[in-house]
């Protein structure tokens, strides 16, 4: 006990006598810097630091930028999130949690039509009813906004216009629910109904009044929101396929499922500032709609992000009734609590887009797989939303894991009158990819070869290019698959089961970070920055925008933080919630939190830790090369008895300054193409990920349950493994609601008919099967810690995998999404009709005999193996491009090798015919073009 | 955020006063619901359907929550339809499969046997259905059309989605109903009553008191199979209860719910196969096939109709198959 630091680890003693009372100058509670509850000093964890420096921390995908930066404290344990207590003791804040004093509860008036002119609101009944405080209308809101700077089609309230059944007409506060519900009853709006579209298919059509008017730039006179044509590569190689799979799939839209409605208070503070406590995936597009809509800098709104309780992509727009809140606060000068009811959940959406999607691919004689051509048509409903971005994503993201001769992709998303569709965890991604793996199961049959090997003789290797440009650095996928093969036992049980038990494989693909920051340029400003202060009591302030929104994203800055400082986690305090205090942040979407923020806490805590070795220097006398930072001691690494506890180290840093202060932030290295649509689907990573499912299939009634899944995800290296399993089970649930029971229902009359959690069939625990998390750690070079996305990519692979292994259990191929059991059942009764039996009974399942290409596939896997862990542990780093596997030098460009190698993204006039669903998008002419604007 | 439309809440503690004070509602105009678990009801009332100025729980009635081998009150809760309890283990199993276990601990056995009718044109919120203009049955006094079967707005088609009541019919069981008007018992067979808002003969003032069984119940055994999407939580969209006697194939009773607008028995169905004598797995199947083509279930459940009905064989068979046994 030295110069008064009581509390130095492992110095504390006791600190009450026998007869209970405290020994005079010791502090009953735990002394400032001692780390909470556990006074002393942790011995040094070598099992968590990495082999490369001298841990114990095996490293097969090697070394890491980051590695010196270990020192065993967080990183890699299994760690309950940091706010976890909050929540199971039920003090958790959500968005209807905010109670201020003086509130005024808001209502929303919504359209009872699915498409109209507003031709007049008359609010003078409303305005007269005792305890209204304030209505707004259109009229109020004259501003358009958008989650999307190139498309902003949103009104806080309809103005001249209603959308679909459920939009925003107008809004009122008042001093209780009851009035304000019966104010509702007193707008007098009179409408002029006009004709709904609800079939996409219909939108690419023209129409007498489409739903948006996009001025020059508008197609035609169709409902096309956003129309997209990519295609690469040498399309000659299609021409004499040895296999082919061609499916058209319909897929329901499904939305988020997330438990807490969404809910808004508005307040105007005494300095006229705006307060808006929102449960938001992204308080910062809140923000900057706000200055939109209500005609205020950014700096006089103070966006508070409430604990979120759920948001899956659905809680990632600005909202119009945040809008509205806001209005009615300013109007009526008191605090405005808007909360939704579930069926305003729904007519709100953002959900994954009902999807008609096509596949066609193609494989030649060494089973290579020759061409992918899909085709993507989805409902956007009545917004824009994220659309833009879900149009590219639906193709794009089908680039990869599999190196590919050619490419062809045409996508349009057309706006019809239903409640908006938009961003969903595996945003754009997902159903195509369940489209592309079953595909390729039903190839694997005609080229009798098991799917697993067709896959890993077909895997584009770590460090290398996609068709369409994608930078790949880590790749787990080998690994994955092997896993999942392994742990299901899949090879004594795919194809040999009786009718009625199935095995299926699926993998995924997805980005780790959007590589295109929505609102800025990357090469100016970063994509994430994160704030960190020190204060003489040792506490760790970290501010940051990103918004935890149950997936962990502040117990994961606070582990990478932990773990450089070496210091425990009760020390570090993660400040996220409000605008005011933390950096500009783009939000919890497109899986990049992890990925970014926790890049740049680990600058800001590097730069801390420079200062803390500095000072630890002057005061030791031992370069900070020779120092070793442990839990809150600094020592000389040859002699741990020569040291300085972490309080005295950073006093004397403190020096002159008082509290450090640091500021990281990380930005993405240039990547990508140059044509148009180039950074749709551009990461700095990707996480890869495969499953095996296993289902029970009851012929008779068509009831799939599905009862195991194997599921093996990398995500570079897991930062807290329980987290990441976490991740891993509930996207296995996710996925599974949308493969086997969740769709929004559109009736005949176009309403939507489920919009409640009864009818709208999310899984029970009674329909959750066994899953089998596999992590795989593939290091990757640009991640913190190696680390990449772990919570939408799992979701991936879960919707082919069911559908391979309902087909391997009654040898049915289903392309209606969810499969329902009539869904199931009506294949079956055809299957029947095509087998001739009466019985479902004496349907038989499929068996497999492997053909020549097996062994030829094992033998390329295998070599292939050898290539992609040399090319991991960066042994070897030639270039690597899609293309090589079909012989082509990637040094060269491939337009110079091969005569109509095609990077294109617009049709050749030739190709108009034979485009398919979507691709009729292309058959119209934008109005610029057409002779002028209307 | 859904808030009930105000009414008076009344607590009677015996029948007589329970029935008296339905009289005294009724002699001024005034209209009002029975409630007794109000897992039914009140989701109902929050979503503004067909909400009444008064509600009498019976929640607090003295001797309403008897259970026996014989007799069942009215408060009985689902979740202790035990066979612990000596309930039937045809009723069991189909109380047992009822919503999810937090509902059971709530919902009774009279609030299971009076439940509303359903429809996903009905079962929706205030906004939602005015969006429709309305409907049938909640028609908000516009004398709105049927939207499953437009164009005849004489009936109501929604679907009765009871688990209990097609087991208690196939163990014949009687219901006690009682009212200002006096007591009555009948079979429940002759309980329900064609038509989706009518749903059974109450008359207003009247409500179920009380179920009993017959002494020989406890010789049959049977099964219920139910048709569902998800294991918890879903009303039935298709139901079939079987019972016999053992060994005994004359004596075999089936009903079905959640395909129309009551659970009915099936006897003429049952008679046309007994008449050509029991043969096993062929009666089986022509008893299956005779009950499906009986059913005519609408659209207006999360199932389509057609599937609901193929089921209907399904389920017929998988209710008997004891019989083969």
């Amino acid at each position: 006990m030295s110069g008064g630091y009581r509390q130095q680890p492992g110095g504390a003693g006791k600190i009450t006598r026998k007869d209970g009372k405290r020994v005079a100058g010791k502090q009953a509670f735990p002394p400032p810097g001692s780390g909470g509850s556990n006074p002393t000093m942790g011995p040094r964890d070598l099992d968590f630091i990495p082999e490369m420096v001298g841990g114990k921390e095996a490293q097969p995908a090697g070394a890491h930028v980051h590695d010196r930066a270990r020192t065993g404290t967080s990183v890699g344990k299994p760690t309950a999130l940091v706010d976890s207590n909050a929540k199971v003791t039920g003090q958790a804040w959500y968005g209807d949690d905010v109670r201020l004093a003086n509130e005024a509860i808001g209502k929303i008036l919504r359209s009872p039509h699915h498409y109209a002119k507003i031709k007049s609101i008359d609010t003078s009944k409303v305005e007269a009813l005792p305890g209204v405080l304030a209505v707004a209308t259109g009229a109020d809101s004259p501003h358009q906004f958008g989650v999307l700077p190139v498309t902003k089609d949103e009104h806080a309230m309809a103005v001249e216009k209603v959308r679909h059944v459920g939009d925003l007409v107008a809004c009122v506060a008042a001093v209780d629910e009851a009035t304000a519900m019966e104010a509702l009853n007193l707008f007098e709006v009179e409408y002029e109904v006009l004709e709904p579209v609800f079939d996409p298919k219909k939108g690419l059509e023209d129409a007498d009044e489409p739903i948006h008017w996009r001025g020059k730039y508008h197609l035609a006179r169709t409902n096309v929101q956003k129309r997209v044509f990519q295609e690469f590569g040498d399309r000659s190689l299609v021409a004499t396929p040895l296999a082919s799979s061609h499916g058209k799939w319909n897929m329901a839209g499904v939305h988020h499922g997330f438990t807490e409605p969404h809910a808004v208070v508005a307040h105007w503070d005494p300095n006229g500032r705006l307060q808006l406590y929102t449960p938001q995936q992204v308080p910062h597009y809140t923000h900057r709609a706000l200055a939109t809509v209500l005609d205020v800098p950014m700096h006089q709104i103070n966006v508070i992000r409430t604990f979120v309780g759920g948001g899956f992509g659905g809680k990632s727009d600005p909202f119009p009734h945040e809008m509205c809140a806001a209005i009615l606060a300013r109007k009526s000068g008191r605090p405005v609590r808007i909360t939704f009811d579930r069926e305003e959940v729904y007519w709100i959406n953002r959900g994954r887009h009902p999807s008609h999607i096509e596949v066609k691919m193609t494989a030649d004689e060494e089973a290579r797989i020759s061409g992918f051509d899909i085709d993507a048509l989805i409902d956007g409903g009545g917004f824009a939303s994220f659309g833009h971005v879900t149009s590219y994503y639906n193709g794009v993201l089908a680039t990869a894991p599999y190196e590919l001769g050619s490419f062809h992709y045409t996508g349009a998303r057309v706006w019809t009158n239903k409640p908006a569709s938009g961003a969903m965890r595996g945003h754009g991604a997902v159903n195509t990819r369940c489209a592309v793996e079953v595909g390729l199961d039903e190839m694997s049959e005609q080229l009798k070869v098991d799917p697993i090997d067709l896959r890993l003789a077909n895997l584009l290797p770590p460090h290398s290019r996609t068709i369409s440009g994608f930078r790949i650095t880590s790749n787990g996928m080998r690994e994955a698959l092997e896993k999942v093969r392994e742990g299901s036992e899949w090879d004594s049980k795919f194809r040999q089961m009786p009718l009625g038990k199935g095995i299926g494989i699926g993998c995924g693909f997805f980005i780790s970070g959007s590589g295109l920051p929505i609102h800025w340029d990357p090469n100016r400003f970063p994509h994430a920055t994160v704030h960190m202060q020190v204060d003489m009591d040792g506490g760790v302030t970290v501010h940051t925008g990103a918004a935890d929104i149950g997936q962990g994203s502040t117990t994961a800055v606070a582990q990478v933080v932990s773990e450089v400082l070496a210091l425990p986690l009760a020390m570090i305090h993660v400040r996220s919630h409000e605008s005011d205090t933390s950096p500009v942040d783009l939000g919890s979407y497109s899986s990049r939190v992890t990925f970014m923020n926790a890049n740049a806490a680990i600058r800001a805590a590097l730069e801390i830790r420079e200062q803390l070795l500095n000072a630890a220097w002057e005061i030791l006398g031992y370069h900070p090369n020779n120092l070793v930072l442990n839990d809150r001691r600094i020592y000389y690494k040859h002699d741990p008895a020569i040291g300085v506890s972490y309080l005295k180290a950073l006093h004397k840093a403190q020096e002159d300054k008082g509290a450090l202060i640091a500021s990281g932030a990380y930005r993405s290295p240039p990547m990508g193409g140059v044509h148009k649509g180039a950074a749709a689907g551009l990461a700095p990573a990707y996480s890869f990920s495969a499953y095996v499912a296993e289902v029970d299939v009851d012929v008779e009634t068509g009831m799939i349950k599905c009862t195991n899944v194997w599921a093996a995800h990398d995500c570079g290296k897991a930062l807290n493994p329980m987290a990441v399993k976490g991740q891993i089970i509930g996207s296995c649930h996710m996925g599974l609601g949308q493969v086997l029971s969740e769709k929004m229902v559109y009736g005949r009359t176009g309403h939507l008919q489920n919009p409640n959690l009864l009818e709208y069939k999310i899984p029970s625990v009674h329909e959750m099967p066994h899953v089998e998390p596999i992590i795989i750690e593939s290091c990757d070079p640009e991640g913190p810690f190696g680390a990449k996305e772990a919570g939408e990519g799992p979701l991936l692979p879960v919707l082919p995998a069911v559908v391979n292994a309902v087909y391997d259990a009654i040898g049915i191929r289903l392309r209606d999404l969810p499969l329902t059991p009539d869904v199931v059942f009506k294949g079956i009764e055809k299957g029947m009709k095509a087998a001739g039996v009466d019985d479902p009974l004496d349907l038989t399942s499929p068996r497999v005999e492997h053909g020549p290409l097996q062994p030829l596939l094992v033998k390329r896997a295998a070599e292939h193996k050898v290539r992609d862990r040399a090319r991991q542990r960066s042994e070897d780093t030639n270039p690597y491009v899609n293309g090589v596997l079909f012989g082509f030098d990637p040094n060269l460009p491939l337009e110079d090798q091969v005569e109509g190698w095609r990077t294109a993204t617009e049709p050749d006039p030739e190709q108009l015919a034979e485009l398919g669903l979507a691709g009729k998008a292309w058959l119209k002419k934008e109005q610029r073009h057409m002779g002028g604007d209307e | 955020m859904m808030l009930m439309p105000p009414f008076t809440l009344h607590h009677p503690t015996t029948v007589d006063e329970a029935c008296e004070l339905a009289a005294t509602l009724m002699a001024a105009g005034e209209s009002f619901d029975w409630v007794a678990g109000g897992t039914d009801l009140v989701p109902n009332y929050k979503w503004h359907i067909n909400t009444k100025p008064h509600v009498i729980s019976l929640a607090k009635i003295q001797g309403t929550a008897s259970i026996s081998s014989n007799e069942l009150g009215c408060m009985v809760r689902l979740a202790d339809l035990t066979e612990e309890n000596g309930v039937h283990p045809v009723v069991v199993q189909a109380a047992s499969k009822v919503a999810s276990s937090l509902i059971r601990t709530n919902a009774t056995l009279g609030g299971n046997l009076c439940l509303d009718t359903r429809c996903f044109w009905y079962n929706q919120g205030e906004d939602w259905r005015r969006s429709i203009d309305w409907c049938h049955k909640a028609d908000c006094g516009t004398g709105a059309d049927c939207r499953v079967i437009p164009n005849q707005n004489t009936l109501c088609v929604a679907t009765y989605q009871g688990d209990i009541a097609p087991t208690l019919m196939v163990l014949g069981a009687s219901v006690h109903l009682i009212g200002p008007n006096g007591a009555r018992t009948i079979p429940i067979d002759s309980f329900y009553q064609l038509d989706g808002m009518k749903k059974n003969v109450l008359e207003e003032g009247e409500f179920l008191l009380k179920v009993t069984l017959p002494e020989d119940a406890n010789r049959r055994t049977g099964s219920y199979q139910k048709l569902r999407v998800r294991d918890s939580w879903d009303f039935p969209e298709a139901g079939v209860a079987a019972s016999w006697v053992e060994g005994d194939p004359t004596s075999l009773v089936v009903a079905t719910t959640a395909l129309e607008s009551i659970p009915r028995t099936h006897p003429e169905e049952v008679a046309s196969v007994l008449e050509a004598g029991w043969n096993g797995n062929a009666s089986v199947k022509a008893l299956s096939t005779a009950v499906q083509k009986s059913v005519k279930p609408v659209n207006n459940t999360a199932l389509p109709p057609r599937y609901r009905r193929s089921m209907v064989r399904v389920l017929t068979k998988r209710a008997v198959q004891g019989l083969l046994e």
